[in-house]
């Protein structure tokens, strides 16, 4: 008899096997069909034999290293600009109507290249900034420092995160900040100790999710970027339209480094957000 | 009573500050001519709709939705039964499934785009709605896994007990029972699902070259005619604006 | 109309792998009401689960009336069930939850709207009709499940804990019309409850489950009063359990000889606290520890010299703690346990 619900209970796995899948299956088949492409186009040139040549040409490039630290640089000043300023908003809205959070999160559906374009529309010389204010003070279209890129993402991540952290601060979250106040918690306190460890973890998830679309994406860095450095994934853009086939290999190359490299980032980010739990 | 005042005034200008700048896409659209310093156009015409529809534009309008909708569509298939068993944590370890759903979301698309042409110059797929198709389920696929996942738990299961237990057939349960109590959670995930086609560029540029949609169409506009490109971003727009509303219809209206 | 037998045989169900109904067997009369009652944990909802064919039987039958539900499904059962929370679809108004049995049967629109609309009725929330679920109160949420559960016109009825979330008035009045309606179709039923005295009003016989066995099945009376072993005595709050040798028809109680009935030799003797009573002409004596009002009566609990009774007293004199009193046990009302072995677990 304890052998027939046994007997049950593996079928069930099973089926919740069989279930998972369709999903899990496509993407393992098209993931890694992607990744084990890009690691061939890197290694092997068509028709020719294994060769590091893609790897050492993206190294020796000079514009590569510049390229590194230009992506780095926005990537990380994108992701905590929009966390803290998503931190303050989320936290001076969280009571306010719906009419306000839903005009606030009016930009996440909008596309980057639309935001980047609207961007431009307003921040560019000659722009509708310019115009009202009659000279802009500093330069954040196409600007060196790749301001303007960092503030598009801002913009657009901004929202999203809010979203997250919305989300993570209802109700129930409202219940606890009373417990405590009762047990006479002060404002700063209750931020600390009961509204913090409900958001960090959303922020964590969100900021990872940010970081990493900042790192491959590049239709923004194209729209509102300086046209050097490129970032990484304009870097492997450009190596494709120049020498076909080496090109390849190349942008290949890169694309799997920032993959490896966003990876690494979520896994980092992931064992922070578990260190500050512990401490 | 005055902290509250203010802080009511905080909140709408912030979400004035994030929401109205959109607004000078529709402006600068229906500019003909707008000079500097002029803070309105000097002329209102459509010559940038006529010229973002001369163009491949149209086309591309038409191949970015085709693939949107059926990627959202086989992306909601395929991962309607595993966010039903990772809602309902029937997994005893679901960190690697929850991994497998998370990487396509780390690593940039054009990457894997790029990726996947080494293999679709082999089948054949480069340049055609499947190989799009397939290209995009790599990053809706799991925006929309995790989205569903969250209509399916105890309270589904309890409904759908209730009316297996009082005489309804499968057929009639999932007609009846699940699909109208996922159903916003549902539409969430398909119009997310859509969006994330719609607006994907760098995986259609790395298998796409060759049937342009409308975000790789629209880029080269931005520094050669700002009309046109605005124009083609409210085209780009109607569509999400659209899904959006029919998505908060569908989460509202009973069956 | 006339009710189906429910008949249970042996059934073996292990809903998360490791069996927690063994080999129960249960007969409920056609047309009658069972109540089945026991602590949670006990496995009065997943018998309740195997019998809607809601929890797979790894051994056994079920059969009701002349028809074995061992491979049918459970939506083609002829079985109904009402679940401790309403379980409404909140997309439909309240006649089309009740009609969704009919619904599922094909009936057309009209029809099944006025059949809902007759058993609303009966329910007493006749006006209901075109409401939304949502505004309804958690009674008149139970009662629309429990039309929704008539509606389909069921061979046999499954409740649940149907008044577990109600509050005491409510409970009552739901009580009634489970009752009523019942009656009125002779209809089997099967409900389940953790409350006794809920188990005692609605069921016509009660069952008592006790770690996956049924213990003792009977009259509520019979439950109540002649438990046959001490962990049934507890469940029913026969508080007070006596132990030792019978010799002449009289047991040694801490130096008093109470009268017994049976024969010599080891027993248990079991009374209920509301059948004990306070004599100070009585030999067994003992101090009062503890006397707490409780409404109807006075709950006492004596120290006779270390042997701990309950008596439920009338609160007009009821003695107060610390005072000496006399005990007595009326020979009438002492019940002497038939399986004495389980007492050692005492």
């Amino acid at each position: 008899m304890e052998a027939r619900g046994a007997a049950r209970l593996r079928a069930e796995r099973r089926r919740t096997r069989l279930a998972l899948a369709p999903a899990l299956g496509v993407l393992t088949l098209l993931f890694g069909g992607a990744l084990a492409g890009a690691a061939r186009t890197s290694f092997v040139p068509l028709g020719g034999h294994a060769t590091l040549d893609a790897w050492r040409a993206m190294f020796d490039d000079p514009a590569f290293g510049d390229s590194v630290r230009f992506t780095l640089q926005v990537t990380v000043l994108s992701t905590l600009s929009s966390c803290a300023l998503a931190l303050v908003v989320a936290l001076a809205v969280r009571r306010r109507s719906l009419a306000v959070r839903a005009f606030l999160s009016l930009p996440v559906p909008v596309p980057h290249l639309l935001v980047a374009l609207t961007a431009v529309l307003w921040l560019a010389p000659g722009g509708l900034a310019d115009r009202a204010l009659g000279g802009l003070p500093l330069t954040l279209v196409r600007d060196d420092l790749g301001l303007g890129v960092v503030l598009v993402y801002v913009y657009k991540e901004t929202p999203f995160l809010v979203l997250l952290l919305l989300a993570a601060m209802g109700e129930a979250l409202a219940t606890r900040e009373e417990a405590a106040a009762v047990l006479g918690a002060g404002p700063a306190q209750r931020l600390r100790w009961v509204v913090w460890p409900a958001v960090r973890t959303p922020l964590v998830v969100g900021a990872i999710v940010v970081a990493a679309f900042v790192l491959g994406a590049f239709e923004v860095p194209l729209t509102v970027g300086p046209s050097y450095p490129p970032t990484l994934a304009e870097f492997a853009l450009q190596a494709t339209q120049g020498d076909l086939l080496a090109g390849e290999g190349v942008a290949a190359a890169t694309l799997l480094l920032t993959a490896a490299a966003s990876t690494a980032l979520a896994v980092l980010a992931v064992r922070l957000a578990k260190d500050v739990s512990g401490g | 009573m005055a902290e509250s005042r203010l802080q009511r005034a905080l909140g709408a200008l912030l979400a004035a500050a994030f929401a109205l700048p959109l607004v000078v896409l529709v402006v600068r659209a229906f500019a003909d001519q707008w000079r500097a310093p002029a803070l309105l156009p000097q002329v209102w015409g459509l010559r940038g709709v006529e010229l973002a529809f001369s163009g491949e534009a149209a086309a591309a309008f038409g191949t970015s939705m085709l693939v949107a909708v059926v990627t959202t569509a086989l992306a909601l298939v395929l991962g309607w039964p595993a966010a039903r068993v990772l809602g309902e944590r029937r997994l005893r370890r679901p960190a690697f499934a929850f991994l497998l759903l998370a990487m396509p979301l780390l690593v940039p698309p054009y990457a894997t785009g790029a990726g996947l042409t080494e293999w679709f110059l082999r089948l054949d797929l480069t340049d055609t709605i499947a190989g799009l198709v397939l290209a995009h389920l790599v990053a809706v696929l799991p925006y929309v896994v995790v989205v569903l996942l969250s209509a399916f738990g105890p309270q589904v299961t309890a409904l759908e007990e209730m009316a297996r237990a009082n005489g309804l057939a499968p057929l009639q349960r999932w007609r009846w029972v699940t699909l109208p109590a996922v159903r916003p959670t549902l539409a969430a995930a398909a119009f997310l699902g859509f969006l994330v086609s719609w607006s994907q560029y760098g995986s259609s540029l790395a298998v796409g070259g060759g049937r342009p949609m409308l975000p790789v169409v629209m880029l080269p506009f931005v520094r050669s005619d700002p009309q046109v490109a605005a124009s083609l971003a409210l085209l780009f727009l109607v569509p999400a604006v659209a899904a959006l509303a029919l998505t908060a219809r569908a989460a509202r209206s009973p069956l | 109309m006339s009710g189906h037998a429910l008949e249970i045989d042996a059934i073996t169900v292990s809903p998360g792998g490791s069996p927690v109904l063994r080999g129960l067997s249960l007969r409920v009369a056609a047309g009658t009401r069972m109540a089945l009652v026991g602590p949670s944990g006990a496995g009065k909802t997943t018998l309740l689960r195997a019998i809607a064919g809601l929890a797979p039987l790894d051994d056994g039958a079920v059969r009701l009336g002349d028809r074995s539900l061992r491979s049918v499904a459970p939506h083609r059962r002829g079985v109904a069930v009402v679940f401790q929370e309403p379980r409404l679809l909140p997309h439909l108004d309240v006649q089309e939850n009740v009609a969704l049995a009919l619904r599922a049967a094909g009936v057309r629109r009209a029809e099944r709207r006025a059949q809902a609309r007759e058993r609303l009725d009966e329910v007493g929330l006749g006006g209901f009709a075109a409401r939304r679920t949502q505004g309804l109160s958690g009674g008149e949420q139970q009662r629309v499940a429990l039309a929704r559960a008539l509606c389909g016109d069921p061979d046999l009825l499954l409740l649940d804990e149907p008044l577990a979330a109600l509050d005491p008035n409510r409970r009552e009045e739901l009580r009634r019309l489970i009752v009523r309606l019942q009656r009125e179709r002779e209809l089997t039923t099967v409900v389940v409850t953790h409350d006794r005295a809920e188990a005692a009003e609605l069921g016509q016989r009660l069952a008592l489950l006790l770690e996956g066995r049924i213990v003792q099945h009977g009259t509520p009376s019979e439950l109540f009063e002649r438990p046959v072993s001490a962990a049934v005595a507890r469940f029913f709050g026969v508080a007070n359990l006596l132990r030792g040798e019978v010799r002449g028809g009289l047991l040694d109680v801490r130096g008093a000889q109470i009268e017994v009935p049976g024969p010599d030799g080891r027993a248990t003797l079991a009374i209920r606290p509301e059948h004990a009573r306070v004599d100070d002409a009585c030999a067994l004596r003992g101090i009062v520890g503890e006397a707490v009002y409780a409404g109807t009566h006075v709950k006492l609990v004596v120290d006779c010299d270390g042997q701990r009774l309950e008596l439920h007293v009338p609160p007009a004199g009821a003695p107060s703690a610390g005072q000496e009193v006399g005990v007595e046990l009326p020979r009438e009302r002492l019940w002497r346990l038939p399986d004495d072995d389980e007492v050692a677990v005492s």
